[in-house]
């Protein structure tokens, strides 16, 4: 086996892209071990969860679509841990960039749907631009540390959701019944975006799998998105090269939420075809901008690992929920699998890493007299 | 219209009362910062401890075993960060980050048998002589044995960080580890040693919620002051007396803006409630930005140094970093 990898060493950067799924698996093998506890088969849970994200092809879209917000979250979140700026504001960005798109298809409702809906979601994308960008200018301009500043541009955000909803965007049947749910009018069915196959799955994923590709693109082909990568390695190396590394902070803030606001956008126009909030962030959201971290953390933060962790991420929502329904399990063991999921993969991190000393150490023959360390240099 | 009095007094002494959680918090995470760490899950690992504390006090109906275990859930979650750090080698926000989110989570689902129950709670009383001081002594020493706590553990934290050895060595490990190696420091020991203890006074401060000030328990009960510690500890220059003002200018904050609702019906509930959070904003943007160095430089000479020491904030140099002993 050793000797193999030896032989081979492209199998060990294999190994590497698939650690995190080993490591999901042996999150799964603990699962199954809670679930015998809580009295349950667990290659039947297992099994309602893989039918509950992937059984047919309503199911598969449904994983894809929890997925498409995920992935344009995590796509933000790429460029700002690589710019070296940690970016906690994505519920947010993604509560702004939903609120000006509706505010755009609420505005021309009777404009047509070609005109209005890339208008929209660039208006998405460049709310959660700026709402990413005024942390990223407080961060490099200001030294105020941004997260902190993302938490609390987080807080304002929800505040000012929950404000337009309840008042100037209501929907006007709420208004006039007692409920006054805090919700907007159904969108234009002509703004809606184009379903991709009869299911729910819609453009949105698609325009994801596009921007992963541009990211990706964008990250490590273009002489931009090569200086954003140096600043997040080493400021003061950039600084001495040249580069104005206040400048790229706020640079890829701005991206990161710009990706953020865009994902409320799709959420809008995609799946709700209206704007709703239960006076927290998640209620909208579904958490997408927390956990869009944890799934780029997953793709070891590149854009195209992204994809799969998305999925991934999509079908444990999906397929939990099936689950949940199916096993009569309570709540708690589907957070905790999620927890145990995210622990495995963060950990399995540390094994990667410590795999990779021992191999770059290997060949090295150890001169006499010398110490440990001094090989390990 | 003005304020009678008593009035004044009472929220005042209020103000106090509801900030003393938020201090509580402020001291464990300067502690923990101080040593190098960043204790990034606060927010969940108080709402964790508010769950527990109020869970074990409900159920055993000793509100001292509530505390009790609230400190430990705190310390057993910085130890994780502190494990996942030094040991693993993993980011410190990350693993802070995700365990924010879990405790949110897995407080939610384990406490959902006790949300909403009538819970035991700390009793009020007065210290003899101090309560009757005119102002000050209704204000600050007629609260609960937690609040006088508070005092102590504010000033004891001020007192071992700048004033003993080990406190020095814990600011030599924040600061300049590799030179409090060399000097036979354990850094990473150190290291553990203050942030466990910094995470059971963060989980102390969830059980001062929910035992205390904010009695009970339900769903996402005090999300958000986790991180509103976290701001603090910054505003605060990593010290717990201006921590302590800062935690308390918030609370102050907070009862300003109440009161300016119920003065302005008419205004959106939600802009008052917007206003601490830009608040924190704004003193996050002055404590760090140049223009205050400038304001202290046109003060008189005499009052610069001072200023400079009360107004300038520096965190500790390896804030964050990990340390490789060898």
């Amino acid at each position: 086996m050793q000797s193999l990898f030896n032989k081979y060493p492209k199998l060990w950067r294999i190994f590497d892209i698939l650690l995190p799924f080993f490591a999901t698996l042996a999150a799964l093998a603990v699962g199954a071990v809670m679930l015998i506890f809580l009295g349950a088969n667990p290659f039947e849970a297992y099994g309602a969860l893989l039918e509950g994200a992937f059984g047919n092809i309503n199911a598969l879209a449904d994983t894809l679509v929890k997925a498409t917000p995920l992935l344009l979250v995590a796509l933000g979140i790429c460029i700002a841990f690589r710019g070296g700026v940690l970016n906690i504001g994505g519920e947010g960005q993604l509560v702004v960039g939903a609120l000006a798109s509706t505010l755009i298809g609420l505005s021309f409702a009777d404009a047509p749907g070609t005109l209005i809906i890339p208008l929209a979601l660039l208006s998405g994308f460049l709310a959660g631009a700026i709402w990413g960008a005024i942390p990223g200018l407080l961060k490099a301009y200001f030294n105020v540390n941004e997260i902190l500043s993302t938490i609390m541009m987080n807080a304002i955000a929800v505040q000012g959701m929950n404000y337009l909803l309840r008042e100037p965007m209501i929907d006007p049947v709420q208004l006039e019944s007692a409920s006054r749910i805090p919700q907007t009018a159904r969108l234009a069915v002509a703004f809606d975006l184009p379903r991709l196959i009869p299911t729910r799955l819609h453009l949105g994923f698609g325009l994801a799998i596009l921007a992963a590709i541009l990211v990706y693109i964008f990250l490590w082909r273009t002489v931009i998105g090569y200086r954003i990568r140096a600043v997040g390695l080493n400021a003061f190396a950039s600084r001495y090269a040249g580069i104005k590394v206040s400048r790229y902070i706020v640079l890829s803030m701005l991206l990161s939420g710009a990706f953020a606001g865009l994902a409320g956008a799709i959420q809008v126009y995609g799946l709700h075809h209206r704007m709703f909030t239960d006076g927290s962030a998640t209620g909208f959201t579904g958490s997408a901008g927390f956990n869009g971290i944890v799934v780029a953390l997953f793709g070891h933060l590149h854009p195209l690992g992204s994809i799969p962790a998305s999925i991934l991420f999509g079908a444990l929502i999906v397929g939990a929920n099936k689950l949940q329904r199916v096993m009569q399990v309570p709540t708690a063991f589907i957070t905790a699998l999620n927890g145990l999921v995210v622990i495995f993969v963060v950990s399995s991190e540390y094994w990667r890493r410590r795999w990779a000393r021992r191999r770059e150490t290997e060949p090295v023959e150890k001169p006499p007299g010398a110490t440990e360390a001094e090989v390990a240099t | 219209m003005t304020m009678s009095e008593s009035q004044f007094v009472l929220t005042m002494a209020s103000i106090v009362f509801v900030s003393m959680p938020l201090i509580i918090a402020v001291c464990g995470e300067i502690i923990t910062e101080r040593s190098g760490i960043v204790n990034l899950s606060l927010d969940g690992s108080m709402l964790m401890a508010a769950m527990t504390g109020f869970v074990i006090a409900y159920e055993s109906d000793n509100i001292w075993a509530g505390f009790l275990a609230a400190m430990l859930v705190g310390a057993f979650f910085a130890f994780i960060v502190a494990f996942g750090s030094i040991r693993l080698r993993q980011s410190q926000f990350a693993i802070g980050f995700v365990l924010t989110l879990l405790g949110d989570d897995l407080s939610a689902f384990l406490g959902q048998n006790y949300t909403r129950t009538p819970g035991p709670t700390v009793t009020h009383f007065g210290i003899p002589l101090l309560k009757e001081i005119p102002i000050i002594g209704p204000i600050f020493f007629n609260q609960d044995a937690l609040v006088y706590f508070t005092y102590f553990l504010v000033f004891f934290t001020w007192f071992w960080l700048f004033r003993t050895q080990p406190g020095l060595r814990l600011r030599s490990v924040g600061e300049r580890p590799e030179a409090a190696f060399a000097r036979g420091v354990g850094v990473n020991r150190q290291r553990y040693l203050y942030t466990v203890i910094g995470g059971a006074l963060v989980g102390l401060a969830g059980a001062a919620y929910s035992l205390d000030v904010k009695i009970g328990w339900s769903d996402g009960h005090i999300r958000g002051m986790g991180w509103i510690a976290l701001a603090i500890v910054i505003f605060g220059g990593w010290s717990p007396i201006r921590g302590a003002l800062g935690a308390l200018l918030f609370g102050a904050t907070k009862a300003l803006a109440s009161y300016l609702q119920s003065r302005f019906p008419e205004v959106s509930v939600v802009a008052f409630n917007a206003i601490p959070w830009l608040l924190m904003i704004t003193v996050l943007l002055l404590v760090g930005s140049d223009f205050t160095e400038r304001v202290i430089l046109m003060a008189p000479q005499r009052m610069q140094r001072p200023l400079q020491r009360f107004l300038r904030v520096s965190p500790p140099k390896a804030l964050g970093s990990t340390f490789v002993e060898d």
